[in-house]
């Protein structure tokens, strides 16, 4: 099983992980996959429970991931499994083959409730029709008493087997002093059964027993499970599919020495891969040659970069920070479960409820009115008609639903964070969606999120294997500038040189050794220039954006700068604009570009030579006016701005390091998933806002019919079901 | 009617029976891989019985 060392916890995007390491010394975390949780307050209750453990000095449970992170000793982690299987959690090596086993034995085991519950409904039903249709011919008191005691045995495998979640949750929640949402079906479960008991001592069989009822609803509200199992599973499934793909690609190296890209799911044990600076690594393996230095944080939590030497392992998922690398692939990416694992351990993370849904907040007096409502209907009723007191307070316990409340929300947000990765967006925060849904403006970056870079040669007739070296040494470097100029087209002719010893120095450019042992240079003129002749053209260079030459004397090659617009913009500026939103653009670019690229695009607030700092100023303006600000970068030098922001998207295609902060991120490159991101998360809130009228309106309508006695048991027990399942349902559309 | 004094409780006993044999199904691993029994009249190398006989 894998082990990580985790000593920070990655908490909301202002305060950094330094500031809330905690003062014990870390234990290693390890990720399981969870069973057994049918709601958001299921994962509070085996959090609770795991850290009551023996040992255990942490633990965090996403409900929508079904994901559980226990920081604790390896022979307290062993323990685990078998801990929770008593209060009846499964727990599972959050490895994608046995989750998904996990999964299967969760619903399969839920299904087979459904089918016992069934059944014995069905004989249980069979057995009460002779009472049903009570005309002519009454039945005898003995044959009544037989057909009763018959029900009462048919009861039991329901009881034992079927209700078992029911009664379960409602005892978890009670003891943690907690009113959950089984209790109310716990209580009228028991009690029905209870008093149908009880009316089987009636010698003259005249006594009522709603054994039928018991079953019906049992087995309606296990239907309802079922339906809400199956939408979370298929959640759960997109996401960790969607996670596992990024990084989709890997640059592997021939034999010859240069490069292909490569599928990250073809890449072989034994593979040299290079990897270039701020990339993010796809699986196990181990440095070739040269020195740099990997960010492992999101497996270990450790914000230092570590430091690595030729011959020390890297493991998949880091981020290279020191130089681009040569490295031999140890293991298959889908053996390297470590980034599967530490991008799943960041959602259950930040799946913590810091901030509780409005809605669930009412559950637990909601409830608690319930259980008074049914009390004193029972009273109530003792004075007008003894004999259906019990059954009176039953059906109010039964029929009220508060499923709205406590189920459908986290329905609808796991819903629309499956529709929403489909199309290759990925919510980081689930919360997020509901202040999506409120956003009134939208900041945008300009460089990377709306443009494009492109190079242009500057100057004629430079020889193709000079252009054909740059561009083969660009490929080494995932700066913008560097990948425009791999993305020109290779001049034909002999195959590039092969590069040795490649660093990057962030903001200067690339540095390589050709084949003759002589060192180039490519990056920002003045850098390439560097220690050579005084008398360099810097006319030229003051021109070029970018330079490519021998060290130390001067370039050979320039290239200039241009920016071209992603395809996609005009028309999801226009979009955006269609759904109410004010656009601004900030840019650090020069103000005389940025106001005519603002204007081609009909934006009016356009800024320019906007540092971090002025972007947060302006946003934080915005926000004193009441707005709620949206901010869409590509994440390089955005980070305080995208703290400051109400919600942040990263586009995808930039840098791996802009991830944690945003609560969003586009993996297309370019804008045109912002809209439809938009416009889901404002369907969410649409749908929850219908659940909870309904609600309301079912409430209202069936708790007066069950006070007055209208509402026999099966009936609300039906009416129980098929509101949960609606609810549900409604929840389920958001997938689409 | 003297009759349902009888059926009654066979018909009871008749349906625990249904459940205990589904359940004993289930633990045996009947319904792990549904399609492997309808496959194995194409499989090649099972010459030989392998495992447990299939129930008649």
């Amino acid at each position: 099983m894998p082990t990580m060392q985790n000593s920070a916890t990655g908490d909301g995007p202002i305060i950094s992980a330094a500031e809330l390491a905690p003062a014990l010394p870390p234990a290693p975390a390890q990720a399981w996959a969870v069973a057994g949780l049918h709601c958001a307050a299921c994962a509070d209750g085996l959090a609770d429970l795991l850290r009551g453990q023996p040992g255990v000095t942490r633990a965090e449970v996403g409900y929508a991931a079904a994901l559980a992170v226990v920081h604790a000793p390896e022979a307290v982690q062993r323990t685990l499994p078998e801990a929770v299987r008593r209060a009846g959690y499964g727990l599972a090596p959050a490895t994608p083959a046995d989750a998904a086993a996990l999964r299967q034995r969760e619903a399969r085991t839920l299904l087979w409730r459904l089918f016992v519950a069934a059944f014995c409904m069905m004989q249980v039903m069979m057995l009460a029709a002779p009472t049903y249709f009570a005309s002519g011919a009454e039945v005898p008191a003995d044959l009544r008493r037989l057909l009763h005691w018959g029900s009462w045995v048919l009861s039991w495998p329901v009881m034992l087997f079927s209700a078992t979640p029911f009664l379960r949750g409602a005892w978890r929640s009670l003891r943690r002093r907690q009113l959950g949402m089984d209790v109310p079906v716990a209580l009228g479960i028991l009690i029905t059964f209870a008093a149908s008991t009880w009316a089987l001592g009636d010698a003259t069989g005249q006594a009522e027993v709603y054994f039928d009822s018991l079953t019906m609803f049992v087995a309606f509200l296990l239907a309802g499970r079922w339906l809400e199992l199956k939408a979370r599973h298929g959640a759960a499934l997109e996401l960790s599919a969607l996670q596992g793909d990024e990084p989709t690609e890997a640059l592997r190296e021939r034999a010859d020495g240069s490069v292909e890209p490569v599928p990250a799911d073809e890449v072989a044990v034994g593979d040299v891969l290079r990897l270039a600076l701020g990339e993010r690594l796809v699986c196990d393996g181990q440095l070739l040659d040269g020195a740099t230095q990997m960010d492992e944080a999101l497996l270990t939590g450790e914000s230092q970069p570590v430091a690595k030497r030729a011959g020390d392992g890297l493991l998949g998922g880091s981020v290279n920070l020191g130089a681009p690398v040569r490295l031999r692939v140890t293991r298959r990416r889908a053996d390297s479960q470590s980034q599967r694992l530490a991008q799943r351990l960041q959602q259950a993370l930040t799946e913590r409820p810091s901030l509780r849904l409005e809605s669930e907040r009412w559950a637990p007096p909601f409830l608690a009115a319930v259980l008074l409502l049914a009390l004193g209907a029972g009273i109530g009723w003792l004075w007008v008609d003894p004999s259906r007191a019990l059954m009176v307070a039953c059906a109010v316990l039964i029929v009220t639903c508060p499923c709205a409340l406590a189920l459908a929300a986290p329905a609808a947000r796991v819903a629309s964070a499956r529709a929403l990765a489909r199309r290759g967006i990925v919510l980081q925060r689930l919360e997020a969606l509901e202040t999506l849904a409120r956003v009134n403006e939208v900041v945008l970056d300009k460089t990377g999120t709306l443009t494009r870079p492109t190079v242009l040669p500057l100057g004629a007739g430079a020889a193709p294997a000079l252009q054909a070296a740059a561009q083969a040494l660009a490929s080494w470097s995932q700066h913008p500038m560097a990948r425009a100029l791999a993305r020109l087209p290779q001049p034909g002719g002999a195959p590039p040189w092969r590069w040795r010893d490649v660093t990057e120095h962030a903001g200067a450019g690339v540095r390589g050794v050709d084949p003759e042992g002589r060192a180039w240079r490519l990056g920002s003129p003045a850098w390439v220039r560097e220690g050579g002749p005084a008398d360099g053209t810097p006319s030229a260079d003051a021109a070029a954006a970018l330079a490519f030459g021998p060290e130390a004397t001067g370039a050979v090659l320039r290239y200039g700068r241009e920016e071209e617009p992603l395809p996609a913009v005009p028309r999801t500026v226009a979009r955006l604009r269609a759904q109410g939103l004010g656009l601004h653009l900030l840019s650090g670019d020069q103000a005389q570009r940025v106001q005519a690229f603002g204007q081609a695009l009909g934006l009016t607030h356009v800024a320019g030579d906007c540092d971090p700092e002025a972007k947060r100023a302006a946003v934080q303006a915005l926000q004193a006016q009441g707005r709620c600000v949206l901010m869409v970068g590509d994440g390089v030098n955005d980070g305080p701005v995208l703290a400051q922001a109400d919600a942040a998207v990263a586009v995808g295609g930039a840098s791996a390091l802009a991830g944690r902060a945003a609560d969003a991120v586009l993996l297309r490159a370019d804008l045109s998933a912002l809209p439809e991101l938009i416009d889901q998360a404002r369907r969410t809130q649409r749908v929850m806002r219908q659940n909870l009228a309904w609600a309301a309106a079912y409430n209202a309508l069936a708790v007066p019919m069950a006070l007055m006695g209208w509402l026999p048991p099966w009936a609300a027990g039906l009416g129980m079901a098929l509101s949960s399942a609606w609810v549900v349902l409604n929840g389920l559309r958001l997938a689409r | 009617m003297d009759i349902l004094y009888l059926l009654v409780p066979v018909s009871v006993l008749l349906a625990l029976l249904v459940l205990g044999v589904f359940a004993w199904a289930l633990q045996g691993g009947q319904f792990e891989d549904i399609e492997a029994e309808g496959e194995r009249i194409l499989d090649e190398s099972a010459a030989k019985p392998e495992g447990e006989p299939p129930l008649a």
